[in-house]
């Protein structure tokens, strides 16, 4: 069995991603189907955000993913000019 | 093991007897620095091997260690005998892939088992595996750490999720139908293995993603058995920054090629 902190790890991702889920789903899908009076709207950003956010999401992943690709890449080559 | 009375069975048991007898599984070990590692590690394949029965050899491909893998060999080779061990040297650290083709060459069995010899794979699995690839005939039988009560002992929270995360992207990307890629504890037939070795062309961790992918590609029918894998008890074992960009550009590159 994998330790106490991997578990608690492991089981936090498990609720934030169902959040996650279910939140945008909400937002998404059963939204649209109800009067804009119902008090449940306010539990949610106004509708733009549920493109704007995933996209800037998807953006900084990239922007990471690439920084820590060239980081490496100029460290492996100082390495290489140090050899 | 029993006598039937009805000669068709007795027929059958015999044939599966002549079986046994015909199939002789070659341990393929890649040392580099194992000296302490590699007497526990043949002691281990010597014990399960004669336990089950079935006809074994342990090919050792040394690649020029310094610490002096190859006289332990020798004296194991002595005490084991030159049947049962087989030594294949060479002069320095030239690859796995090539090491395989090395072994294969002078490879009297008709099954290869691939292994690393730093105590993560335990041999208690092999009888597992050989039963697995009778089951169903398959070409192919991997150990796979994700499925069933397989898993590994000894990782960190951040090793762990690289592993996740590397496993999600190659299943995402390549689609293979095995649930563990990178993993180095494989039964091949010998001339799967073979043909396999000759077409793929990366090193590392994608190589052994590549064998997987390309025998799909072929094909193979590929079986798995969960085993543990146990972080090396010896000596010590790193994943960085290095390992883990070369290992996104051999998956774009299977991506992209396969």
């Amino acid at each position: 069995m994998a330790t106490g902190l991997d578990q608690a790890v492991g089981m936090s991702l498990v609720v934030f991603s169902l959040l996650l889920f279910t939140y945008y789903s909400v937002w998404v899908i059963v939204l649209p189907f109800i009067d804009s009076d119902h008090v449940l709207h306010k539990c949610f950003l106004p509708r733009e955000y549920s493109v704007i956010l995933p996209g800037m999401a998807v953006l900084i992943l990239l922007i990471c993913s690439g920084a820590f690709i060239a980081i490496v890449m100029w460290k492996n080559r100082r390495q290489k000019k140090v050899d | 093991m029993h006598t039937p009375a009805n000669p068709v069975c007795l027929v059958l048991c015999e044939h599966e007897a002549d079986q046994r007898r015909e199939d002789k599984y070659s341990v393929l070990l890649p040392t580099y620095n194992e000296r302490e590692n590699l007497p526990l590690i043949v002691w281990l394949l010597v014990k399960y091997f004669n336990e089950s029965g079935y006809n074994y050899e342990i090919i050792i491909i040394d690649d020029g260690s310094p610490d002096g893998t190859l006289e332990v060999a020798e004296q194991l080779q002595k005490i084991y005998g030159s049947n049962k061990i087989l030594l294949r040297p060479r002069e320095k650290k030239l690859g796995l892939g090539t090491a395989y083709i090395h072994g294969m060459k002078h490879a009297s069995g008709n099954f290869v088992i691939i292994m690393d010899a730093d105590l993560s794979h335990h041999p208690k699995f092999i009888p597992e595996f050989i039963e697995k690839q009778k089951e169903g005939d398959y070409d192919l039988v991997s150990g796979t750490r994700y499925r069933g009560n397989g898993g590994v002992y000894g990782w960190d929270l951040r090793r762990k999720l690289i592993s996740r995360g590397a496993n999600f992207l190659s299943q995402v990307l390549l689609r293979p139908g095995a649930s563990d890629l990178t993993g180095s504890f494989r039964l091949y037939k010998k001339h799967v293995l073979e043909s396999l070795v000759e077409r793929c062309v990366s090193k590392g961790y994608v190589f052994q993603m590549e064998m997987i992918v390309r025998a799909r590609q072929l094909n193979y029918t590929v079986g798995e058995v969960p085993i543990s894998f146990v972080d090396r008890v010896y000596g010590e074992s790193k994943l960085g920054g290095n390992e883990i960009v070369s290992f996104v550009k051999g998956l774009l590159t299977l991506f992209a090629t396969t």
